[in-house]
């Protein structure tokens, strides 16, 4: 019994055949969109791949770029496979590649499948990357002087400012690192041997943030330095002041930036599987009707469509069969145990 | 009467010129919408930058006609496209006839107009836009410290987020700033000694420091942001004043938003002055073709040769037979005569 048989006539054929030709070519613009969506992605990664101290990984934005010029390669073959069927003498030709064909293209349409869903499953690595990179950028915010991590403190400023965000997790992670290099300070001065001198390591500590952290829309110019010390500034209460500094981290803010912009690609790339899907299921039925015409000299006549010849349980176990007899062909010298095999199992 | 300025068009060439001709309506529609486009993002960035414009510059007119002009162009084109493709179809073309005449005179007086006015405001008004962006970033920058005045409690967030964008500080440069009090005097303590002397050291009894901002602070720097005691050269260690100061910006807000808004405005410009070439262009080949198609009686595939031109006699004779048909219809009130008419032709009707 076959799988939802489904019966032809000429003019059926013809209009599935130009349906699927249609949206085949919709398809190659669905798979050049997934094709530039990839490259925005990853462009967006490569942008920022400082604050995630260059060990990001790129693999889902690399698997949408594949995944879109595979599309576009499959779905303008497919095209070309539709048009040609509406001739019986060209059609002839595509005849026995399409059962590869079919076979290949629900491969790709699985495989499109998971990359989707990984779209929306990166988040976890994303974030570990994250706070990670950002810890360590965050140390050498001062070292401007160093070559090749000069650039870290315009880097750092930039975001801040852009994502409108202050240190790792909020400000205080200023607080626990020196951001004022060494060349700007004034060893002869009391309260820079105090600070110094009142560490462990040695280090130049202050409760103050640098100024990219500063809030435009507060009432009062932004206050940076003594930002635990209520009495250095008139009518100050560093635990009630919320509009002063930016207070989300920018870990927070990078990782829900990303995070929306994956979850809009999985949503587009789940919407085009589907749209994958219904052109696989379109394609098998007019290779069935077309292969199903009793007469090949009467085109006219109606044909059956079907999806799979024989039904479920059938179909897996004919195909476990055609396995083990390929098996069976390749091991000529173990015949004798394969022989045993196919006893126990049929 | 002789017309003016004749032109033989036998059908071939008729044909051409019909042909040529939906080809530069087609780009004059194009033109018409780039230039919509071009004067709508102007009036989105003169709308963003409002506050630092003062209300009396009349800049905002410029992109405001220049819409008008635009839309205009568009429709012109557009219809000056279906005239020329239906004058290429004997069937199609009768509808057309009628309407030719009223969309020549629309697209002439109505379009040109609108298109001279335009280009004369784009070439006169950028004067003018000097002038209200030195009083209205004067006005925002002595409203920084009003957060909590009404009406100007925004003054000092849009400040602050033009300098960071457009990497500008103060006005002509950093130093503006130490001009204007920008420190609310909510927040200053009237018990310090310091605040006291600073407001007693001048007339109008304002704080001014030698400070500035956040958002005047250039992240490019190498040292982390000065912003205080900008003038003394023993407040930071190895900071000279008299050096040029790579800590902060060095542009001032007045020459970054000057030509940004005259580079869009010149844009405007040239996309304004293409659209009256292309329409002067489609309008003469269309008012040739119309003339053209009149001579044969509305007939498209006649294959006589008829003239076509512009106008049917000369323009002396056009004005004196307008100024008898208006002294035959005032007959009755004589005295009530086409005041642009009157003068030259007072000796007319003796004649």
């Amino acid at each position: 019994m076959a799988l939802l048989k489904v019966t032809f006539d000429q003019k059926k054929r013809v209009k599935l055949a130009q349906g699927l030709w249609l949206m085949n070519w919709v398809s190659v613009l669905a798979g050049i969109i997934i094709f530039s969506l990839g490259l925005f992605l990853k462009i967006e990664l490569r942008k920022r791949s400082d604050m995630m101290d260059n060990s990001e990984s790129h693999f889902v934005p690399n698997s949408l770029i594949g995944m879109g010029v595979l599309s576009c390669v499959f779905n303008s073959l497919a095209g070309k496979i539709c048009y040609d069927s509406l001739d019986p003498a060209k059609y002839a030709k595509w005849k026995p590649w399409l059962k590869p064909y079919l076979a290949i293209c629900v491969f790709f349409n699985i495989v499109l499948l998971l990359v989707a869903l990984c779209c929306f499953l990166m988040r976890g690595s994303l974030e570990s990357t994250l706070a990670y990179g950002l810890k360590n950028g965050m140390k050498y915010y001062r070292d401007t002087d160093t070559p090749g991590r000069c650039f870290m403190k315009k880097t750092i400023d930039m975001l801040q400012i852009e994502f409108k965000c202050c240190g790792n997790n909020g400000f205080r992670d200023w607080f626990e690192i020196q951001w004022i290099s060494n060349r700007y300070l004034d060893f002869s001065s009391k309260e820079v041997k105090d600070r110094i001198k009142s560490n462990v390591d040695g280090r130049y500590l202050v409760d103050g943030v640098p100024f990219s952290c500063c809030n435009p829309s507060s009432p009062r110019p932004c206050i940076q330095y003594q930002l635990t010390n209520n009495s250095a500034h008139y009518s100050y209460d560093h635990q009630t002041e919320e509009l002063n500094l930016w207070v989300r981290g920018c870990r927070a803010a990078l990782l829900s930036y990303y995070s929306s912009l994956m979850n809009s690609m999985g949503v587009i790339t789940l919407l085009v599987w589907l749209f994958e899907v219904s052109i696989t299921i379109g394609l098998r039925y007019l290779h069935t009707a077309l292969d199903s015409v009793p007469n090949p000299e009467e085109p006219e006549c109606e044909s059956e469509g079907w999806l799979l010849e024989k039904s479920v349980p059938e179909t897996w176990k004919a195909f476990l069969e055609s396995l083990k007899k390929l098996g069976k062909g390749n091991q000529v010298e173990a015949e004798g145990a394969d022989a045993g095999q196919g006893a126990e199992a049929g | 009467m002789a017309p003016v300025l004749p032109l033989v068009l036998p059908l071939q060439p008729r044909i051409r010129l019909a042909q040529g001709l939906w080809l530069l309506s087609w780009l004059l529609a194009l033109a018409g919408g780039l230039t919509l486009l071009c004067s709508g993002h102007l009036l989105v960035q003169l709308w963003h930058f409002g506050t630092f414009l003062a209300p009396s510059c009349r800049f905002p007119a410029l992109p405001q006609v220049a819409l008008a002009a635009g839309a205009v162009a568009l429709g012109t084109g557009l219809g000056c496209a279906g005239a020329s493709r239906a004058s290429l179809d004997a069937t199609r073309y009768p509808p057309w006839r009628g309407v030719l005449g009223p969309l020549l005179a629309a697209g002439t007086a109505g379009g040109g107009g609108l298109l001279v006015l335009a280009l004369g405001l784009a070439l006169g008004l950028p004067v003018s836009l000097d002038q209200g962006l030195e009083e209205g970033l004067g006005t925002a920058l002595a409203h920084y410290k009003d957060t909590e005045v009404p009406g100007h409690c925004h003054a000092k967030r849009l400040m602050d987020e033009l300098q960071l964008k457009h990497h500008c500080c103060g006005r002509h440069g950093y130093k503006d700033w130490f001009g204007v009090q920008w420190v609310s005097s909510r927040y200053l303590d009237p018990s310090d000694q310091d605040v006291v002397d600073r407001i007693q050291s001048n007339v109008e009894g304002l704080y001014l420091t030698d400070g500035v901002p956040f958002s005047c602070c250039n992240p490019h720097s190498p040292r982390p942001c000065l912003q205080s005691q900008l003038s003394d050269p023993y407040a930071h260690p190895l900071f000279d004043p008299r050096q040029p100061n790579l800590n902060l910006w060095a542009q001032g807000c007045h020459e970054v938003l000057l030509g940004h808004l005259q580079d869009l405005a010149s844009t405007l410009g040239s996309m304004l002055a293409v659209t009256f070439l292309l329409q002067a262009l489609v309008l003469i080949g269309l008012r040739y073709l119309q003339t053209a198609l009149e001579g044969l009686g509305g007939v498209i595939d006649g294959e006589g040769e008829t003239q076509g031109y512009l106008f049917p006699g000369g323009l002396k004779d056009m004005l004196k037979t307008a100024w008898l048909q208006g002294a035959v219809a005032h007959r009755p009130a004589p005295e009530e005569a086409p005041p642009e008419e009157a003068p030259p032709k007072e000796d007319l009707p003796e004649a």
